[in-house]
């Protein structure tokens, strides 16, 4: 073939060039959608561990508190029952006034009041009840914050800077009123940044003018014009209120919609109403009372660049948090809470136990029942059933049973175990009881697997010495077969551990503040299980729910990998290729 | 509780101490007669402790099953005889009452108006079409009766009260007795709340969960329930150890040199095993049943407009449907979660159908074998996440982003719960199905046809298109089915991602609801068992049930044909 002719082979040498980078791009494709997936995998796990790190830390509040007999023991006789109706919270409260004797308007005690939330008081009343001999004494009691403050005190929520002031200022009181002179432009750098900020903001607002002006001239009809011409008012008034921040000759007003300036000096806190263009002088009330008017070099600007308006922590509440915080009674510790408590309406007392012995409850009543059946109907299908069409039909059930979407499972124990048998809703026994038939399938499958495996060798010989056909399946198939069996069976198990819909259906979806007990009465008691914790917490309003979800995401995960790397380990070490 | 598990105990030592009987017998024969023993000690002492434990525990799981209800109706017998006497007073007074009779005729009588209308109404559909403008008249003199007999019933209800009232008031005054006036009370109550009676008077009585309530009342049913609840408990476990003891003995007796134990032992085994594979077609029975009975119960409430239900395109189940209502219909119209349930499976199988294709081909053709070890574990984990996890991902990240996105471009009505972000992610989700099916399916096409194309000089890829892909294509399109009905079924991502507005759109940055989001929806939080609201849910889980069904058959056919063509 070597005189074949010249052009036939050079057309066949051009297009293998095609050919090649036609093949290298089909090969790039195959690495595409590998890499693809990995990537998936990496943002979705690496998303949820970035969104959990707030939740493992929590600040907490540390004080000592006198259990005061006749707050404690309002009848007097020392009786568990009196000191059950004991006002603990009026401890705490008391406690924490101690601490700051600043606060004593009715706001300013709500506000230092609600850096906790009251049922912490429960705690104090159980060690109490407990050893009713702490009665008169001081104890230290330690509780987290509340969820907003927590956030605030970790930076999530609400921006803001600290900075030690330059140059000295002086300060001329008037009742609450303060008048704060510099002896420089001190506030100059808090009037460049509050102008810059409003630059920005007017910018937007302009911007959002023009669209709802073009939006006004495209509206078909005239509800939507009129809409349209409101939002652009609207956006058009706000450009407006940012220009006099903007405008050098007029002082800068401060309100709920702009920065907030602190000036934390001699001991107290001054907040800042109006600053001067010039940044020289400043007009603000007292929060914290100074220790004396004397004028000071020593001072810290405090910038909250979060507006009031859009954050859920009040000026004064931040005061607060900081200044105890400062001595050292708030904290940040390892959140054990997250792990140790049952659910709460209070995300800073909320935690995954109760989840999780409804979790173990659940696992073990599955166990209990899909692997023993699971295994014997693989044995009975494998070993005994002569081939009928009725095995055939069961055979394609199960193939069909596995492929049924998990929520048809949550039904048929809606519509059998509950409404037809009576059992009790959102119990684990029920939840375990579904999920079992839900897994079955998988264990059947990987049980038959493992036992077609064992070569036919074993039985015709354990059959060849006289062993019954019973003797030969449960003492010589089954064992060789086990290995086998429990990784189907553990990674069957691991599927329903994940498992979320069909528990809604029998209401597992419920608020459980108690977690159940770990023993046969925790069986039919009303409880929840980890995945359903998770659904439950992301759907909570409060911001700091968010992060608990991701935390109890990844102590789910790490259960499923535990789960699985017994599987996989069991594989490994017992796995025999014949 | 406590009797019954240390009556569960005493039936476990019962029942090893029949296997030690069975097998010290068996060894003692076999020592002293002539000859071997038929079956193996062992079996004698498998025989003896099935017949001292089976029977036994059986009673005992009867008991577990029956006892509360048993206890309940002799209960409520004793307390519903004691109330006799108040109730022939009711009865009495309620019979001479002058406004109840009225009130009770003119229901009856308003009951026949409106049959007669609805029969009317039948007509006019049956000629004229279910629009047509005779039926309004119709439709609002039906109302008006509608809200007459509700008035008349209000009467009743209101006049029986009062005569309830006076009669406990009597009561009162002469025989003290509580246990009647619970029985009296017990009566009146509605079904619903007397299952809550009951619970109650349990509670008090047992003091294991917390009564919602405590009245003179409540205290003398639960003083009816304690004995009762005693005496069998106590006569089950009696019957229970008994019953063991005489298993034991009876088993024991027969065991001889002869005795075909073994034999005995494994039928019995047999069977079990047997029971257990019958669960299987059980729960499938169970499915169908469950559903289809609930499904006809919900479509017998709509007046069997099952083509309403289908075909639709109006899905509000929160209207409540007035019994015997004329035309009141479309509120039930499925077909905007269908239509939602197709957009979110379309957007999820374009992604999933080609990245997992592509990663099942370059899988099983390209990669060396350390690649693959380690690569298809990976994709594995993204089946194995929970899909609770995946529906937390597109809820707080994939969603804001995509709204974000779409905001950025200029589409003004994003919202964070699009069938997108839900579509994109269980996508994701299925990838791995995808993959690892077709990967299957690929690895089985012989190499014979593989290096027949090399032979020809076809390049790998072009071997992969033209010959391998068209080989496997039967055991792909199983595998893509596969992919499908797991794409209909999941629940978990668009729970929480897709949204619960039930809108009829093609527009993926809409919110749009599936089938299993509504079954959700309808059957979490408080519900009354019979509405149509919550039965719809069971006639939205039988066309999933179905939809998967039919999918899920064709697919495992096609697959099964396949790897037969080739095995």
């Amino acid at each position: 073939m070597t005189d074949a002719p010249r052009p036939i082979a050079d057309a066949v040498r051009q297009r293998l060039a095609r050919r090649h980078r036609a093949e290298g791009r089909f090969r790039m494709f195959g690495v595409g959608a590998i890499v693809l997936a990995i990537a998936f995998l990496a943002v979705l796990i690496g998303s949820i561990i970035a969104q959990s790190t707030g939740a493992f830390t929590t600040y907490t509040l540390t004080l000592p508190i006198t259990i005061e007999r006749e707050v404690a023991d309002p009848r007097g006789d020392m009786s568990e029952a009196s000191l059950r109706r004991g006002s603990y919270n009026q401890l705490i409260q008391r406690a924490l006034q101690a601490e700051l004797p600043a606060a004593s308007s009715r706001t300013e005690l709500r506000d230092l009041f609600s850096l906790y939330s009251g049922l912490n008081a429960a705690p104090v009343m159980r060690r109490v009840v407990a050893d009713p001999s702490l009665i008169g004494q001081e104890i230290s009691v330690s509780m987290p914050v509340n969820h907003e403050i927590d956030l605030y005190l970790k930076g999530i929520t609400v921006r803001e800077d600290r900075q030690p002031g330059e140059g000295a200022i002086t300060m001329d009181a008037d009742g609450d009123e303060v008048r704060l002179t510099g002896e420089m432009p001190v506030f100059a750098r808090f009037v460049s940044r509050i102008r810059a900020q409003a630059e920005d903001e007017r910018q937007e607002a302009l911007s959002r003018a023009a669209r709802a002006q073009a939006q006004a001239g495209m509206a078909e009809s005239r509800d939507a014009r009129e809409a349209a011409l409101a939002a652009e008012r609207r956006a058009f008034a706000d450009a407006e209120r940012f220009e006099t921040i903007i405008d050098p000759e007029t002082s800068i007003l401060l309100g709920a919609r702009t920065a907030s300036l602190l000036i934390g000096v001699n001991g107290g806190v001054i907040s800042v109403s109006a600053v001067s263009p010039d940044g020289r002088t400043a007009q603000g009330s007292v929060l914290l009372p100074l220790e004396s008017d004397a004028a000071s070099s020593d001072w810290t600007e405090w910038v909250i660049e979060t507006p009031p308006a859009a954050r859920r922590v009040g000026d004064l509440q931040a005061i607060y948090a900081r200044t105890l915080e400062e001595r050292g009674l708030i904290d940040q510790r390892f959140n054990t809470r997250l792990f140790l408590n049952a659910d709460s309406r209070e995300p800073e007392l909320a935690g995954v136990m109760g989840a999780f012995i409804g979790s173990i409850l659940t696992m073990l009543v599955t166990m209990l029942l899909a692997v023993p059946i699971g295994v014997g109907t693989a044995i009975y299908l494998e070993e005994f059933a002569p081939k009928t069409r009725l095995t055939g039909f069961i055979e394609v059930n199960i193939n069909n049973l596995a492929a049924v979407p998990s929520i048809v499972f949550g039904l048929l124990g809606l519509a059998v175990f509950i409404n037809a048998f009576g059992l009790p809703r959102s119990a684990p026994l029920v939840g375990g009881m579904v999920l079992a038939l839900m897994t079955l399938p998988t264990v059947i499958i990987s049980s038959r697997a493992a036992l077609r495996a064992v070569p036919p060798s074993i039985r015709e010989a354990a059959l060849g010495v006289g062993a019954s056909k019973t003797q030969a399946v449960f003492q010589h198939v089954l064992p060789l077969a086990m290995p086998g069996i429990l990784t189907g069976s553990i990674i069957g198990l691991a599927q329903a551990l994940g498992e979320t819909a069909p528990l809604l259906m029998i209401g597992m979806v419920a608020f459980v503040a108690d977690a159940p007990s770990l023993g046969l009465a925790g069986l039919t008691q009303p409880s929840t299980v980890m995945p359903v914790q998770v659904f439950l917490w992301s759907g909570a309003s409060e911001r700091a729910f968010e992060m608990r979800t991701a935390a109890a995401i990844l102590v789910l995960l790490t259960l499923m990998i535990l789960f699985n790397a017994v599987a996989i380990y069991l594989r490994r070490r017992f796995e025999r290729r014949w | 509780m406590q009797l019954s598990l240390f009556t569960a105990l005493a039936l476990l030592v019962l029942t090893a101490t029949g296997f030690l009987a069975g097998r010290t017998r068996a060894l003692a024969i076999g020592a002293r007669e002539e000859g071997r023993l038929h079956s193996l000690p062992n079996y004698h002492g498998y025989f003896v402790a099935l017949w001292t434990g089976l029977p036994a525990f059986a009673l005992l799981a009867l008991y577990a099953v029956t006892g509360t209800m048993v206890v309940n109706t002799l209960a409520l017998g004793e307390l519903s005889r004691a109330s006799e006497p108040l109730q022939q007073r009711y009865e009495a007074i309620l019979a001479t009452d002058e406004d109840h009779r009225a009130a009770t005729a003119s229901v009856e009588r308003l009951e026949a108006e409106i049959r007669m209308l609805r029969a009317e109404a039948d007509a006019i559909i049956a000629s004229e079409g279910p629009h047509s403008e005779a039926l309004a008249p119709l439709r609002a003199r039906q109302e008006e009766r509608l809200f007459d007999q509700d008035d008349a019933r209000f009467v009743i209800t209101s006049r029986e009260a009062a005569i309830a009232g006076i009669v406990l008031e009597a009561a009162d005054a002469d025989v003290a007795d509580a246990r009647a006036r619970a029985g009296f009370e017990y009566r009146r109550l509605p079904p619903e709340q007397r299952e809550l009676f009951v619970a109650d008077a349990r509670a008090l009585a047992f003091a294991d969960t917390l009564a919602s309530r405590d009245t003179p009342e409540l205290r003398a049913a639960a003083e009816a329930f304690v004995p009762r609840q005693q005496a069998l408990a106590w006569g089950v476990s009696l019957a229970a150890l008994a019953l063991a003891a005489g298993g034991l003995a009876f088993g024991r007796s027969r065991v001889t040199r002869q005795f075909r134990a073994r034999n005995r032992v494994e039928w019995m085994v047999s069977a079990a095993l047997m029971l257990a594979s019958a669960i299987a077609i059980l729960t499938t029975l169970g499915i169908v049943l469950s559903l289809l009975f609930e499904s006809l119960r919900f479509f017998a409430s709509i007046d069997w407009r099952v083509q309403d239900f289908l075909f639709g395109t109006q899905w509000s189940p929160q209207t409540a449907i007035r019994p015997g209502q004329i035309g009141q219909s479309g509120s039930f119209g499925a077909v905007p979660l269908f239509a939602g349930t197709g957009l979110i499976m379309l957007i999820a199988m374009l992604v999933a159908a080609p990245v997992g294709l592509f990663a099942a081909i370059y899988l099983s053709e390209y990669a060396d074998s350390r690649f693959r070890a380690w690569a298809k574990p990976v994709l594995e984990i993204l089946a194995g996440v929970p899909t609770v996890v995946y529906g937390f991902f597109a809820l707080l990240t994939v969603g804001p982003l995509l709204r974000d996105f779409a905001l950025f471009l200029g589409y003004e009505d994003a919202v964070t719960q699009s069938a997108l972000a839900a579509g994109l992610v269980m996508g994701v989700m299925i990838i791995p199905f995808v993959s690892s099916l077709s990967d299957d399916v690929i690895n089985a096409v012989p190499q014979s046809l593989r290096d027949g194309a090399y032979a020809m000089g076809a390049t790998k890829s072009e071997t992969i298109r033209h010959v391998v892909f068209p080989a496997a294509l039967p055991g792909i399109v199983g595998a893509l089915l596969l992919a499908i009905s797991r794409a209909i079924g999941e629940t978990m991502i668009v729970v929480m991602a897709a949204g619960q507005a039930a809108n009829l759109t093609a527009n993926p940055l809409e919110s749009v609801t599936t089938i299993t989001v509504q079954i959700v929806m309808l059957l979490t939080g408080d519900q009354e068992f019979n509405s149509p609201k919550t039965l719809s849910a069971f006639a939205l889980g039988l066309v999933l049930f179905v939809l998967t069904l039919i999918l899920n058959i064709i697919a495992l056919r096609v697959v099964q044909r396949y790897r037969e063509k080739y095995d």
